[in-house]
């Protein structure tokens, strides 16, 4: 297979497979969004949801994982009926780009790579994603939106940015591990 | 797993009836009027008209007081720490003045404040009806087609369609996976454990379900691709019907509405800027 360049990674090839599984990835994160999350703050989850774009992500990059994050929430939103919360939706957007970097620092869970180095880049990134994303992105919004006290505001984006970084890094890693094995098994030839 | 609030059949009223296109048109333009505007005499006509309209839709009443009850509680509580971290938090918004309401030790209730707390819960109740409505009167597969018809690619929309496809089967394999994990042993009764324990329990679940949901990208892919997805450019939606009479009419308006959103914009916060609300004092 011919070297990707930079444009194609963070795009992803829309094929018919990248469809279905950015389809899948956002059925999951809403029903998740919904029905798999713990209250930690007003507006906050502790949720499980935020697995589906660490796979999305993975095997699709990072412009399929912010389409799965951002149709999540709005059909998160559908489902649960409590209205759109657009704010909150485009910063998960954004924090789906963010964890759906992985093919960009070589991580390639499709072929089984993933080593302890991009574990940590991984880590990284995820912190810095939810600190752009729900430090400063939904923040702003929602005070360009809806206005507010600044400091609540900020409080209850970053908390729920910090309860991301947990799920993402406690969670997402070992499932990134696991699933690198799994894919690594299939692919033993050694090309000669 | 519970009913869900959007239906997925079309139903009899009148706003059910138009087109998909014509909803998310007036959607996106009732969404963008609500979030420009801090202004009462803006938003309760908003918020009154869609009270008609969710009435008009005949939903499912319990459901929906429900939901009103949840959103407006926790928007209150919302409203409430603002004011607990900064009693003066409507002074920016509304006037330099400070006329105390009430006060308690060292806590006040400014006029100027109260008035700021009660539009914005206002206006985030009314972005709530807006929504509700919309997510009342329409069915996935029209919101797909709507997304189209606003030029959006067709991959994105099947996204949203192929999603909601996918929702009973994710139901159905969450049901599969706890019983069988159930029969050996894992103990499931909500009365009998702790919440930790209960949420690694629901892990054990989960991440069975969210692999087997993605091995499965790869029988849809094929089956899609087998007939024909993705081989042209243009796209027909079953669910969407040729305009009628009232959706030109509707049209209409939602294009008014965003001139008129874009007007009160450039007239109101560009120039002159004015970043103080209108108030009654």
């Amino acid at each position: 297979m011919q070297k990707k360049n930079l444009a194609q990674l963070i795009l992803g090839d829309w094929n018919t497979k990248t469809v279905v599984g950015v389809a899948i990835g956002a059925a999951l994160f809403g029903v998740l969004m919904v029905y798999g999350g713990v209250k930690v703050f007003t507006n906050t989850n502790l949720t499980t949801a935020m697995l589906i774009p660490v796979i999305v992500g993975a095997l699709f990059g990072p412009v399929p994982a912010l389409v799965a994050c951002f149709f999540g929430n709005v059909i998160a939103d559908l489902i649960g009926g409590w209205g759109f919360w657009f704010d909150w939706s485009i910063g998960n957007g954004v924090l789906g780009f963010f964890v759906g970097l992985l093919p960009l620092y070589g991580a390639d869970i499709n072929k089984g790579v993933f080593t302890v180095k991009h574990a940590v880049i991984f880590a990284l990134v995820a912190i810095l994603g939810n600190a752009l994303a729900f430090g400063v992105v939904t923040p702003l919004f929602t005070l360009l939106f809806f206005g507010g006290e600044l400091n609540i505001t900020f409080l209850q984006s970053l908390t729920g940015g910090a309860s991301n970084v947990l799920v993402l890094t406690v969670l997402g890693i070992p499932l990134l591990f696991a699933l690198a094995k799994r894919n690594a098994s299939s692919q033993n030839l050694v090309k000669e | 797993m519970k009913q869900f609030v959007i239906n997925v059949t079309p139903g009899p009223t009148f706003l059910h009836h138009l087109s998909g296109k014509t909803k998310v048109m007036l959607f996106g333009t009732f969404i963008f009027y609500t979030l420009m505007s801090f202004d009462v005499r803006l938003l309760l006509p908003l918020f009154i008209l869609c009270l008609v309209a969710l009435i008009s839709l005949k939903p499912n009443w319990k459901v929906v007081i429900a939901l009103f009850t949840f959103i407006f509680f926790m928007n209150l509580i919302n409203l409430v720490l603002f004011w607990l971290v900064d009693p003066d938090v409507g002074q920016y918004y509304t006037t330099d003045t400070r006329t105390i309401l009430l006060s308690l030790g060292n806590f006040f209730l400014s006029r100027e404040t109260f008035w700021y707390l009660l539009i914005r819960q206002l206006k985030l109740m009314t972005s709530f009806m807006v929504s509700l409505t919309f997510i009342l009167a329409i069915t996935p597969s029209e919101f797909a087609a709507g997304l189209y018809g606003l030029g959006l690619p067709y991959k994105v929309c099947t996204v949203v369609s192929l999603a909601f496809r996918y929702i009973p089967d994710i139901a159905n394999d969450y049901e599969n996976i706890k019983i069988s994990l159930q029969a050996r042993g894992l103990e499931m009764d909500k009365r009998k454990l702790n919440l930790f324990k209960r949420l690694k329990d629901n892990l054990f679940i989960l991440l069975p379900l969210i692999i087997s949901s993605f091995d499965r990208i790869g029988n849809i892919a094929n089956a899609l691709d087998l007939r024909a997805y993705g081989l042209l450019k243009k796209r027909t939606y079953y669910a969407e019907h040729e305009p009628t009479k009232a959706d030109h009419v509707f049209r209409f308006i939602a294009i008014a509405v965003l001139v008129f959103s874009f007007a009160w914009i450039g007239s109101r916060m560009i120039w002159p800027p004015v970043t103080q609300m209108w108030t009654p004092f």
